[in-house]
């Protein structure tokens, strides 16, 4: 972001609490899959599908912006990194398209 | 952290300053990762294909495999807080306790691959198997590996994604262990080959041997052209690796594992 | 970060020792000349395997030397290996990585390349790509025959033909070997571009050939990690008994296989998803290398620098939003197929801004003809030819008439294959003289493009009217069929010009090799460009500049600038109108 190099090693020597904050996040969040998965609480797939995934990326932003300090770096970077990986991500549900067609021709087994 | 703006001390001002504001060997990874996630990215898109045009997709895993896979996924959590105290460590100029968060890294990543390897012989031997697959003595089909089975997709997506990606993490471990042990790290890989060859050959343990001899030639290979004491910013960019692993996971186990819970 | 000093090689000598030097180097020329000769040794192979087919197609029942006749499945194998060397080892390799590897760091004044280890073990580990895939012809069955392409159920089950067992194992396993080099060799393209460009070298005042080879390094990095994971899925179908590819129910060869529940589609998905972004990674230098060499004998700035860089940017992000367009004829999704359709009829946008600024850049100049414009002039050639056929196949009604015709044999030879190949002769023949410090021979050079150009031209040219005719590719033997009799003169014309453009290029190696030795000497700069490479000395000493760093004050292109005594400005020249002529020292005298 706007922090440039220097303020970031300012960050580190002030965020250990932080780390094992984040850490504890990850944990909560991944107990919150477990449980949600194990007692069915969506009974619908789909429906889970979307929660299960949508907690995912919350624990990725988590790893990507305070583990892996993508939060420190510039904002070209953030794009430019980001940008490209989540546009060819996006272009691949193109696939589902045809997975879905395979399943209304009756082709499926 | 040694800093990244000054590129080359000899001659500071040479170049035209880093585009994103970074050191190369940090946007070399990030680049590397940036591909290795599309990689990952298309397995996990090939496996929701077949899911989605395969109707009665099992959902075979009970109690047992969710408190593994559960385990598993502290043991990488935890070892990415490790990872990032090795790299305030090596901030620091505190190298024993940067080589300590890394062993301490280490012991959680290997703790991960044992679980693993341990779970897919479980797993093998109830029935869940690929045909490629040596047959394992005292085999038992359980109704988990029937019903597993009855899909052969199903053995093969789980056994295709993990497997990449317990081959990322054991990479990972080893090239720690080069942080961490430099030229000392290589006869302990070479003892740890070893070791695992003498496994009996139907075990995954035993097929962890290849992909170490492979790094083993590779590592040999850039430590004889480059010799070198690593620093702070090739412990950071380690790391990156190192959460990109844990990162995946984050990712194949709702997928893989969650979404294939049995129903009670 | 004193490491990244070393990398620099500034405080390094070159190192002595033979493989040092020139087996295990870590000098990006050596290394950028490591991957043109393997290249250079491909496209024989590559050649070879086309020469074949075409006698095939005329007569199917020759007895070739240690061949003997070819049987419908060797031409198959032949097809896989010819599209296979030349995509991979030649169109990727030798534009790409070869001169990229050669010019891209001298071109923005750095001593070396980001990552000289990453970038040894790149061209080793194509190396060993190259050499599984040569291994794929010894052993039993024979190479592959499922096409460059791949394309399951057929390369997915052992038992389809005599080269699907080991051998279609060795080509996949040779693809994944080859997707791991190109991602190390593109995250160092990037890297080294962003990074180590010298003072005053901002992004826009960059070459548009480094601008071509950044943007294909972006292509390469995010394309080849997709085209891994397909070929792990594949290998994993093969080998490991999973069924990504297989579909349920599939019978081959009268047995019914196990295998079910995959999806081909799946497959070709996957596959173009990367095999699209390939095409523009093996187009885009050859299209940087003629913007360069179009302005430099034209004696004018390129037209248009800023919409170059754009229509480049544009042509790279628009291509990965269209690979469906290969599909058009595989049961995909209409509605996909159409907005796939729209895409690819976008991309014709940029590719006319190009043509059309490189006719700008011509326009008025004071053109010399000498054997690299030659070149150059006729990648933009056969670049309209090819791409004018882009259209129709773009339309999914039209494709599916055409899409299993010699129209589309027609259409990506011409554009894809002979348009980079000339992007390769162009740049061959332009940088030869910094490269080896001689000139390459001027007369056999010319005979070389013209017999390379007509011939070129004769062998495409009629296959769009056969493919219009509704002559298959890929059949082995139509010689038989009746409703194609009335083409066999064409297909002998075509068999005959490549004959005929095939000895022409035993010129190009002659002149290549002689030249290495006993050409003329060259000067530093001899054809009066301005970009950072020429104001080195000749060949480049081991970090490029000699110790020190050079300084950027103009633009790449800056031709008859009025006001200038001279009718070139180089980009390290001080002064603003470049009253100073470049005058380096030469610290070594050409071998």
């Amino acid at each position: 972001m706007e922090m440039t190099e220097r303020h970031q090693h300012g960050e580190h020597a002030e965020g250990k609490a932080t780390y094992f904050y984040v850490w504890g996040a990850l944990i909560v969040l991944t107990v919150v899959e477990i449980y949600l998965a194990y007692n069915r609480v969506f009974p619908n797939p789909l429906h889970m599908l979307e929660v299960l995934l949508a907690l995912s990326v919350v624990k990725s932003v988590l790893i990507i912006g305070w583990f892996m300090h993508l939060k420190g770096e510039t904002i070209v970077m953030k794009w430019v990194l980001m940008g490209s990986l989540v546009m060819c991500l996006l272009l691949m549900f193109v696939f589902f398209v045809d997975a879905e067609r395979i399943l209304k021709l009756g082709t499926g087994r | 952290m040694a800093d990244a703006v000054v590129h080359h001390p000899s001659e500071a001002g040479a170049f035209e300053p880093p585009f994103l504001g970074a050191y190369s060997k940090k946007i070399g990874m990030w680049l590397f990762l940036l591909s290795d996630s599309l990689t990952f990215g298309a397995l996990l898109f090939a496996y929701s294909y077949g899911r989605i045009a395969t109707t009665n997709w099992p959902t075979p895993f009970g109690q047992h495999s969710i408190i593994n896979a559960s385990v598993m996924t502290a043991c990488l959590l935890s070892s990415s807080v490790t990872m990032v105290l090795a790299v305030l460590a090596a901030g620091r100029h505190d190298r024993p306790w940067a080589r300590n968060w890394l062993i301490a890294t280490m012991i959680f990543g290997t703790a991960f691959i044992v679980l693993h390897a341990w779970e897919w012989n479980g797993l093998r031997a109830e029935g869940m198997t690929l045909s490629i697959f040596p047959a394992i003595p005292h085999a038992e089909a359980t109704e988990m590996g029937k019903q597993a089975s009855a899909v052969p997709q199903f053995a093969g997506t789980f056994f295709a994604l993990t497997g990449m990606h317990m081959l990322h993490v054991t990479i990972g471990v080893i090239y720690l262990g080069v942080l961490a042990f430099g030229r000392k790290w290589l006869p302990v890989m070479a003892l740890a080959a070893i070791g695992t060859f003498f496994i009996p050959a139907w075990s995954t343990f035993h097929w962890l041997t290849y992909p170490i001899i492979g790094a083993i030639v590779v590592i040999g290979i850039i430590l004889w052209l480059k010799p070198k004491q690593y620093d702070a910013p090739d412990i950071e960019v380690g790391g990156l690796y190192w959460h990109f692993v844990d990162l995946v996971w984050m990712f194949i186990f709702p997928l893989v594992y969650l979404m294939s819970t049995r129903i009670t | 970060m004193a490491e990244h000093n070393e990398h620099a090689g500034h405080e390094h000598g070159a190192p002595t020792g033979f493989i040092r030097k020139y087996i295990f180097s870590l000098d990006h020329k050596v290394i950028g000349l490591q991957y043109y000769f393997l290249a250079l040794a491909s496209v024989f192979i590559g050649m070879l395997l086309s020469l074949l087919m075409r006698i095939h197609l005329i007569w199917p029942t020759a007895h070739i030397p240690l061949m003997g006749e070819i049987k419908p499945e060797m031409y198959l194998t032949l097809l896989t290996m010819h599209g296979t060397f030349m995509v991979f080892f030649v169109l990727t390799t030798a534009p790409q990585s070869g001169f990229g590897n050669y010019f891209l760091p001298i071109q923005i004044g750095a001593p070396d390349m980001a990552f000289p280890v990453l970038n040894m073990l790149s061209f080793w580990t194509t190396f060993v790509a190259f050499l599984v895939m040569i291994a794929a012809f010894f052993v039993e069955g024979g190479a592959p025959l499922h096409g460059w392409t791949g394309y399951a159920p057929l390369s997915a089950i052992p038992s389809a033909g005599p080269g699907e067992t080991l051998g279609a194992d060795l080509w996949i396993i040779s693809i994944a070997i080859f997707c791991i080099a190109s991602l190390m060799g593109a995250l160092n393209f990037i890297t080294t571009i962003l990074d180590l460009r010298c003072k005053g070298m901002s992004l826009m005042r960059m070459p548009l050939t480094c601008w071509a080879w950044f943007i294909t390094a972006i292509l390469g990095l995010l394309a080849f990690g997709v085209l891994l994971s397909a070929g792990i899925l594949l290998l994993a179908d093969r080998n490991l008994g999973t069924s990504f590819f297989v579909p349920g129910g599939l019978v081959v060869n009268g047995t019914q296989i196990q295998h079910k529940g995959g999806s081909p589609l799946l497959w070709q998905h996957l596959f173009w998803f990367f095999g699209h972004p390939e095409v523009y990674i093996a187009i885009l230098p050859g299209m940087g290398v003629a913007s360069q060499l179009l302005s430099t004998f034209s004696r004018k700035p390129i037209f248009g620098y800023k919409a170059m860089v754009y229509a480049i940017v544009g042509i790279g992000v628009l291509g990965f939003f269209v690979w469906g367009h290969h599909m058009f004829m595989s049961g995909m999704s209409p509605y996909s197929a159409f907005a796939f359709s729209l895409m690819t009829m976008a991309i014709g946008v940029p590719s006319a801004i190009k043509t059309f600024n490189w006719l700008g850049t011509i326009w008025r100049g004071r053109v010399q003809f000498d054997s690299p414009m030659l070149f150059a002039v006729g990648f933009v050639s056969l670049f309209v030819s090819g791409g004018l056929s882009g259209p129709f196949l773009a339309q999914p009604l039209l494709d599916i008439y055409l899409h299993d015709t010699f129209f589309v044999v027609a259409h990506f030879h011409l554009i894809m294959g002979v348009a980079a190949i000339f992007g390769i002769f162009a740049a061959t023949y332009y940088w030869f003289p910094k490269m080896f410090g001689r000139m390459m021979n001027e007369p056999m050079a010319q005979a070389h493009f013209w017999l390379t150009l007509i011939g070129t031209y004769a062998i495409f040219m009629p296959m769009h009217y056969e493919g219009m005719a509704a002559r298959p590719r890929r059949y082995s033997q139509l010689t038989e069929v009746a409703w194609l009799q009335h083409l066999m003169p064409v297909e002998k014309f075509v068999t005959y010009a490549a004959f005929i453009t095939i000895a022409a290029q035993f010129i190009f190696v002659f002149n290549l090799f002689w030249s290495m030795f006993k050409g003329q000497r060259a000067t530093d700069n001899p054809w009066h460009s301005t970009t950072l490479e020429w104001t080195t000395a000749t060949p480049p000493v081991h970090d490029n500049f000699g110790c020190k760093t050079p300084v950027v004050y103009h633009g790449p292109y800056e031709y008859s600038v009025p006001g200038a005594p001279n009718d070139y400005v180089m980009q390290t020249d001080p002064t603003p109108h470049g009253g100073h002529v470049p005058k380096e020292d030469k610290p070594l005298e050409a071998e």
